[in-house]
């Protein structure tokens, strides 16, 4: 079996959708529904990559991102944000969060906003695994 | 007063000697001439104030001497000396305008009494021309101001941009500025001091002001502004703005003025406003639709690119997932079109006996499955004597999927971990008989801003989940069947929707008629 790849996202359509194109390419996927279980996934299985959505309910996935990124068992794996949100104001997000908190993370590895196609989504994994 | 001067007339050197020392005597200036030619040489010379003549001369006579001197001056007094009985040469004096006559011998009185009235006719003349002068000068600056006043007052009604038109008592045209001429299109030629009230003004505006005219009693009464559409004679509609004085003095009907104020730019921008206003609306509208449609945009094609694995691996399965992802981004396109038709088209509600507690139960069915898979406990708590109401079953049904599904969403949105998430929905009757629904959740809440941004079009907390549109239309049919809806609610602790819903009998009636 291929790499062990986690999607993060409350909408069954996107989940399957997701899950679908992994397995088409020969990845292990695995789901999420949300940002308090895609920690739980994360930790017990320690994917190879996470394809994370931004607005969640229940620990969104700005929150989840920023775990991510500061855990440093886990600031290792690689993030593709996956959302509806434009990057502008998700970046912008980032900065208020930044300044309230007094830490910086980094800046997502990838960010795709949706929809995209399978190939764009194969692509950006690609690049961040081979 | 200075005394006059006086000049002595007579052929005969003793008289004019004695004349001349007894006037001298008497306090006067003289001066004296033997004959007529010598006399006026003197007078222009001296210009004496009154002239003692004889009228019996050689040469030039006292006659001639006195149409010359009042040919030269008619202020100037002549007193003729005549002999006794000379009738003619004494009238002929009076037409040439002779102040007085002495017989001869002079006498002194006979002379002093004429000299006394010739004085006097000078004082009066003199006061006369003083007080004339006075006169003349005081009208002058009157009329000066007057013309002042006039002109600045005719330059006020000229240069002003409202269209001044007045009426006198017998309703002719006595004032009529440039700008009513451009808006009643006619000359102020052919206009003032030539039409009346009738000729000028569409006959029902010409109506109206003659039963104001008669109804006025004060000084001045004054109608505020009211608006019309004037026609031009090439059928074009002017919006005005007019505004009336009747003017009475002491109490009778004096005239009337009107001011017209041309609307047409303001009309225009006016229009030009509610326009852009429009078009900012939609422009947020098209933009928030536009997420949500993204959204279902998202759902098809990830549904079609399932469904087509599943064909490629004949994989029935995937073909299922997929198949269901596509019909319910359907389902949502239909609803959204919907709610849209809904919040766009005027509707009656469609009233018909129907039991609320059946409804609730529908409802509860429909969103179990997805509030279980969400750890959501859906609670129904009706009171069970309800029975058949004359509701709208479509509204009560629509109302109250929004109000649970944005229940169930409230409840998703809070993060507390700990606790166990529940929709409850309630019914009972009001003091009034009305139906009462209410939907608590114990999710997320709101806090004020959100609340108030509640029922403003394309609004959701949602982002590209919600429409904006599901409260509008709850609102908006709850509205319609005469309803209210009312929000308590509290940041982090949850929301309580009620809406009230009266029985409609009447409607499901009027129905039946049709």
């Amino acid at each position: 079996m291929g790499k062990k790849i986690l999607v993060v996202d409350d909408d069954p359509d996107v989940r399957s959708f997701v899950l679908t194109v992994l397995e088409e390419n020969q990845y292990t996927p695995l789901v999420a529904c949300d940002g308090v279980e895609g920690l739980e996934v994360i930790q017990k299985e320690m994917p190879d990559l996470v394809i994370l959505d931004v607005l969640m309910p229940r620990g969104s996935g700005i929150r989840l991102y920023r775990h991510l990124k500061t855990d440093d068992a886990l600031k290792a794996i690689p993030v593709i944000l996956f959302t509806g949100i434009a990057l502008r104001s998700f970046l912008k997000s980032q900065k208020a969060l930044e300044e309230f908190k007094g830490e910086k993370v980094p800046e997502p590895d990838i960010y795709l906003e949706k929809p995209v196609e399978p190939q764009e989504l194969v692509a950006a994994i690609r690049k961040k695994l081979d | 007063m200075s005394a006059n001067k006086i000049l002595i007339v007579d052929d005969e050197p003793t008289i004019v000697r004695l004349l001349d020392m007894s006037l001298k005597s008497d306090g006067y200036t003289t001066c004296t001439a033997a004959s007529g030619e010598e006399a006026l040489a003197v007078f222009e010379k001296q210009s004496p104030d009154i002239v003692v003549t004889d009228i019996k001369m050689p040469g030039m006579d006292g006659l001639e001497l006195l149409k010359k001197i009042k040919n030269l001056d008619p202020d100037k007094e002549v007193i003729i000396v005549t002999g006794h009985g000379d009738i003619d040469s004494t009238i002929t004096a009076l037409q040439y305008g002779a102040s007085d006559f002495i017989n001869k011998p002079v006498r002194d009185e006979a002379l002093a009494i004429a000299l006394e009235r010739a004085e006097s006719k000078i004082r009066i003349r003199e006061q006369l021309a003083a007080y004339t002068h006075n006169l003349e000068e005081k009208v002058a600056e009157a009329t000066a101001e007057i013309r002042r006043r006039s002109n600045f007052q005719r330059l006020l009604i000229h240069s002003s941009h409202d269209a001044i038109v007045a009426f006198d008592r017998d309703w002719q045209i006595v004032v009529y500025n440039p700008e009513a001429a451009r808006m009643f299109e006619k000359r102020a030629r052919v206009v003032l001091n030539k039409m009346t009230i009738e000729d000028l003004y569409p006959p029902q505006l010409a109506a109206h002001f003659k039963k104001e005219a008669k109804n006025g009693t004060d000084d001045r009464e004054d109608i505020p502004w009211k608006e019309m559409v004037l026609e031009t004679r090439d059928k074009k509609q002017i919006p005005v703005r007019y505004a009336t004085s009747v003017l009475h003095e002491k109490k009778e009907f004096m005239g009337i003025v009107n001011f017209f104020q041309d609307l047409t730019e303001i009309k225009r921008l006016e229009r030009e406003l509610i326009q852009s206003e429009r078009m900012a609306a939609i422009g947020q509208t098209i933009s928030g639709l536009a997420h949500y449609v993204k959204n279902i945009l998202i759902g098809l094609k990830g549904g079609s690119y399932v469904v087509n694995v599943g064909f490629q691996n004949d994989n029935m399965e995937k073909i299922k997932t997929g198949w269901q992802t596509i019909q319910k981004n359907i389902e949502r396109v239909a609803n959204l079109t919907q709610d849209m038709l809904t919040y766009s088209k005027e509707r009656s509600p469609e009233v018909a006996l129907c039991s609320p507690n059946e409804i609730v139960s529908e409802v509860k069915d429909l969103v179990s499955d997805f509030a279980e898979s969400n750890d959501i406990e859906i609670v129904t708590r009706c009171e069970p004597d309800l029975g058949q109401m004359w509701l709208d079953p479509g509204t009560v049904h629509r109302s109250l999927l929004n109000l649970v599904n944005n229940a169930i969403d409230a409840c998703l949105q809070e993060e507390d971990p700990d606790r166990r998430f529940k929709v409850e929905i309630r019914t009972r009757k009001n003091e009034h008989g009305a139906a009462v629904f209410e939907v608590e959740d114990n999710g997320c809440g709101m806090d004020e801003e959100t609340k108030t941004k509640l029922f403003t079009p394309m609004f959701s907390s949602k982002g590209g989940k919600g429409t904006g549109l599901g409260l509008l239309v709850t609102k908006k049919l709850v509205e319609e069947h005469r309803g209210t809806i009312d929000i308590d609610t509290r940041l982090g602790y949850g929301s309580v929707f009620t809406v009230t819903l009266p029985e409609r009998p009447e409607t499901a009636r009027e129905q039946t008629d049709k």
